[in-house]
């Protein structure tokens, strides 16, 4: 059976798709799914870095489309997770170096090759989306509870849908003190504006933050709400949709105070 | 070669006859002259509409009408016998007809962009004149139109009105909460978007944009009978 392909985008920078992509692709590959990152930020590549592979990069994603090697050669494989790989961005291109047809091409041989190829979209809506969108099967938009954020996703949900693509929706950096003091838009608020299906709420998480810096998947964290809710995703993903949304809250209340002083912390995520 | 000028002329006038004939002559003479013609056109005189025009000719010719008028649907079966009076035309204007508004909608062709779905950021919707939207306009997205703009839920985005110069126009949202709204040359921002969700309308007033509820203003209420606009 061949494998899907799911690109991960946002239209605005600096919303969490690079760490998005990197833990969900870990997290299906820790169900037991052949998967392979792609990063497609051609020339300001991170993935590589989120990932922990950085200092082993000898082929990028301009080489394998324009057949300087194959992808074997091109895909880096993770050390810690089973069947997880990466094929890194080049550093030193820009965007303009890859053609539509090229990644049709690749995604087809990806597609035969793993369970999941997840492709890391750069921000904006120019070619290097175009390119990162050619031959996608399913699109998560990411969006933070920001109106610049919930404007520039709504943009690129229009954008898919011309391209006859329905994407699902990944609320992401919620921060549920702010959401119940009414400072910040609530995840019923940016669905109404967007209308997508749902795919997952993601809390913020200072682990996210270590797990960026020292390269090691958030979903590999204990404790890391936001590692747990990007494991949901994943099984979401993955064929189980009847799975609960959980809703970020605030550990108030007296039981849920009383249980944390007695170590049975509930994480909301 | 110039024909002479008969008494009784025939021709075809879209789907009717047109007689001219001269009033001056004798009643005799037209009925003979029109029977030379009308011989010819055999069968297709049978319901045929007739228009008798007098060519300028002054004077009272009511009866002569009515005698040529039975004549002919005796004789040839026509279906009417209609008088081309030019006088009428130009002079007894004076009175409108009362607008028959059965009839008048029939022949009213609609101008109207009637879309559903969401305007998202970034799309704009280009109306000709009036627009309709059974749905959304989101942050970013922009409706346009030459005439009036009706959202059938939120408008948060921007809404064109009235382009060019159409200071008439309005605009109307079940949710009213744009960004920004033009009608005509004019432009209005900061609309209240922590309103609760109502009904209002926007208007030109003088040279400002207004926007009031709409069921409290109803402004076409006030009108004394339907119009198109």
């Amino acid at each position: 059976m061949e494998g899907k392909v799911i690109v991960i985008t946002s239209g605005k920078g600096g919303v969490g798709k690079t760490t998005a992509t990197a833990s969900i692709g870990a997290a299906l590959a820790l169900e037991e799914n052949r998967v392979v990152v792609v990063d497609m930020d051609i020339g300001l590549r991170n993935l590589d870095v989120v990932m922990g592979l950085e200092n082993r990069i000898v082929f990028t994603v301009v080489d394998a489309v324009n057949g300087v090697c194959d992808i074997k050669q091109a895909a880096i494989k993770d050390r810690r997770i089973k069947d997880l790989y990466l094929i890194p961005a080049s550093q030193s291109d820009n965007k303009d170096v890859l053609e539509a047809e090229g990644m049709i091409k690749l995604c087809g041989e990806l597609r035969k090759q793993f369970d999941y190829v997840i492709i890391d979209c750069p921000a904006g809506i120019e070619k290097g989306f175009q390119n990162a969108v050619a031959a996608v099967d399913e699109a998560i938009v990411l969006c933070t509870p920001e109106v610049s954020a919930v404007r520039d996703a709504d943009r690129i949900i229009g954008l898919l849908y011309a391209r006859s693509i329905t994407p699902k929706l990944i609320i992401n950096r919620i921060i549920p003190q702010m959401v119940e003091r009414g400072d910040m838009l609530s995840h019923d608020d940016v669905v109404e504006v967007l209308s997508i299906e749902l795919l997952g709420l993601v809390p913020l998480d200072e682990n996210v933050v270590v797990s960026t810096n020292t390269g090691i998947p958030a979903v590999l964290q204990k404790n890391s709400p936001a590692g747990e809710a990007f494991q949901r995703i994943a099984k979401r993903i993955n064929g189980d949709v009847d799975l609960p949304f959980e809703i970020p809250r605030t550990n108030r209340g007296l039981w849920k105070k009383l249980a944390q002083k007695i170590g049975m912390r509930r994480r909301g995520a | 070669m110039k024909d002479e000028k008969r008494p009784v002329r025939l021709k075809g006038v879209g789907d009717s006859l047109w007689v001219s004939i001269d009033p001056t002559q004798s009643i005799e003479t037209l009925k003979q002259e029109l029977i030379t013609v009308f011989q010819r056109l055999g069968h297709l005189t049978i319901q045929a509409k007739v228009v008798l025009d007098l060519e300028d000719a002054d004077g009272n010719y009511d009866s002569l009408i009515l005698d040529i008028r039975t004549f002919l649907k005796e004789t040839y079966n026509v279906a009417s016998v209609l008088e081309n009076d030019k006088k009428a035309k130009t002079e007894k204007k004076a009175p409108p007809p009362l607008p028959d508004w059965d009839k008048k909608w029939k022949s009213k062709k609609s101008d109207v962009l009637f879309i559903a779905g969401r305007i998202r950021s970034g799309q704009r919707i280009n109306a000709r004149r009036h627009l309709v939207v059974l749905g959304d306009v989101n942050p970013g997205g922009e409706a346009m139109a030459g005439g009036d703009i009706i959202v059938l839920g939120s408008l948060k985005g921007k809404a064109v009105a009235g382009q060019p110069n159409n200071h008439d126009a309005i605009i109307l949202a079940l949710d009213f909460k744009p960004t920004q709204v033009q009608i005509g040359m004019n432009v209005a921002v900061g609309i209240d978007t922590d309103a609760p969700q109502t009904a209002e309308f926007a208007r030109v007033e003088g040279d400002n944009i207004i926007v009031e509820e709409y069921m409290q203003a109803n402004p076409f209420a006030k009108l004394h009978w339907p119009q198109a606009r």
